[in-house]
């Protein structure tokens, strides 16, 4: 799902604050072990800014187009990810490329193919997963 | 003052020996007589009977180091003296008193549990569905060991003419979930040794025991490398990534990578064989194709 400009800095400055505390914490660390563990947290949260910040930038861009390639259902019905075709899926209302996403592999996930509106099957499984943000969007299915 | 950094990490370090530490720590305290002896009853059900076989090629420890140090086991059909009845004594007296409970094999529900007779007690069939429900509540620790027993897995592979079903559909309790087709012996092992000296492990939201089922296979995958950078195989035997041929090993989480097969010499895709997912849930009609030549573009 898109998310509106003021989530996401909300987020970010949640990050900024946890961020904070953990390095206040590791100069007080006597262990090497939990202080690699708050170290991996932090690059965690530098790589959760990076992904919010190519998010904003994503929201710029859509405001700039605000018609992106229409895609009917037959068109999508197209790109099962076979015959040297990309892979793409729609989930409400948004088509999204999954050609080269891991969890995709061969263009099939959990007994789903692609080339098809999942908007139901992905409700069941992911419902409130954040994972949609993470792909590639090419159009909105009409 | 920032000390050196300690170069390896000692997270994923640990996890390469888990069930080794853990079964150490057992050898040491059966040295210092600290450690009880708790019974152990294995039930085959509905299955193929994988997940004893790969239990018997276990060598860390072995099988017979199991039975004679760590449990008595009480029951197991391919494995006990005893036949018949006297088996089943053996089963329906344990009932009673202390015991832990693993399970393979689905259990198959048709006509009340009649496609699967485990055997006869007292004159009447004794049906999977039967001894589960009767052992299940009572045990102190139920493990669902392998694909079948832990969400159906093959046994209740489409069009699943038996109806069968995984253990915790059956049962109101906790059941700790080893999935995996079969389950390695060092998952099931270092699962029992956690049960007799700590108690129940730390599970996941999907009650997998998280030393072993926490990374997914993509995370420690030795062609990771080629993955991130698009270099994909377009056929068996080419030593790049299988993604595009249908790996599973992005949605599979289990420690193959680094723990390996029969006695750690080898795993599938180290032999060029995607992973086909057969330690997640809905293994092995969700995780289908196992393999496909058809695919997308290059990236
Ligand atoms: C349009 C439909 C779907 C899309 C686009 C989709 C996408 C994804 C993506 C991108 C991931 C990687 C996880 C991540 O990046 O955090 C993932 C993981 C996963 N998906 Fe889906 N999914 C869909 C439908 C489903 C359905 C219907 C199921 C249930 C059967 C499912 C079950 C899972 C599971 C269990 C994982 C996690 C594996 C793990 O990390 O342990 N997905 N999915
Ligand atoms: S072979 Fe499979 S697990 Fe390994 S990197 Fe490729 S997709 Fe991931």
């Amino acid at each position: 799902m898109i998310k509106s400009e003021k989530t996401i800095c909300q987020r970010m400055k949640q990050i900024i604050e946890e961020s904070e505390s953990n390095i206040k914490m590791l100069f007080k660390m006597p262990c090497i072990y939990a202080r690699t563990s708050v170290l991996f947290e932090l690059s965690a949260n530098t790589a959760e800014l990076n992904e919010l910040c190519s998010q904003l930038i994503e929201n710029e861009n859509r405001q700039v187009q605000p018609t992106q390639s229409n895609i009917t259902i037959e068109q999508l019905s197209q790109f099962t990810g076979k015959n040297g075709n990309p892979a793409y899926v729609a989930v409400n209302g948004i088509v999204y490329d999954v050609t080269n996403n891991a969890a995709w592999a061969a263009a099939t996930h959990f007994g789903l193919t692609a080339g098809k509106d999942l908007t139901d099957e992905f409700a069941s499984c992911h419902a409130g997963h954040s994972i949609l943000d993470k792909l590639k969007v090419v159009g909105k299915l009409i | 003052m920032i000390e050196k950094n300690p170069g390896i990490c000692p997270m994923l370090n640990a996890s390469s020996g888990t069930a080794k530490n853990l079964i150490e720590k057992i050898k040491s305290e059966i040295m210092r007589n600290s450690l009880v002896k708790r019974d152990l009853i294995w039930l085959e059900l509905t299955g193929c009977s994988g997940n004893i076989i790969s239990l018997l090629n276990g060598s860390n420890p072995d099988f017979k180091f199991l039975i004679t140090n760590m449990v008595n086991l009480i029951y197991n059909n391919s494995l006990m003296a005893a036949e018949g009845e006297a088996a089943l004594d053996a089963l329906v007296n344990k009932t009673g008193s202390d015991y832990i409970l693993a399970v393979e094999g689905a259990i198959s529900t048709k006509n009340n549990g009649l496609y699967n007779i485990i055997g006869r007690w007292k004159g009447e069939p004794l049906t999977a569905l039967k001894a589960v429900q009767l052992l299940g509540d009572r045990a102190s620790h139920v493990i669902a060991v392998g694909a079948c027993a832990t969400h159906g897995g093959v046994s209740a592979a489409r069009p699943n003419p038996a109806e069968c079903v995984s253990v915790q559909s059956i049962l109101k309790r906790k059941v700790i979930k080893l999935p995996g087709c079969p389950c390695h012996p060092d998952w099931f092992l270092g699962t029992l040794a956690h049960i007799l000296l700590y108690g129940e492990p730390e599970l996941d939201d999907r009650d997998r025991h998280l030393l072993f089922y926490s990374m997914l296979i993509h995370d420690r995958c030795p062609r990771r490398s080629y993955f991130d950078n698009g270099v994909f195989a377009t056929r068996l035997g080419e030593k790049t990534c299988m993604f595009k041929l249908g790996c599973r090993g992005p949605v599979t989480r289990i420690d193959c990578p680094v723990r390996q097969w029969n006695s750690y010499v080898n795993w599938p895709i180290r032999d060029d064989t995607p992973c086909i997912g057969c330690a997640m849930f809905g293994f092995p009609d969700s995780m289908e194709p196992f393999i496909s030549y058809d695919t997308t573009r290059k990236r």
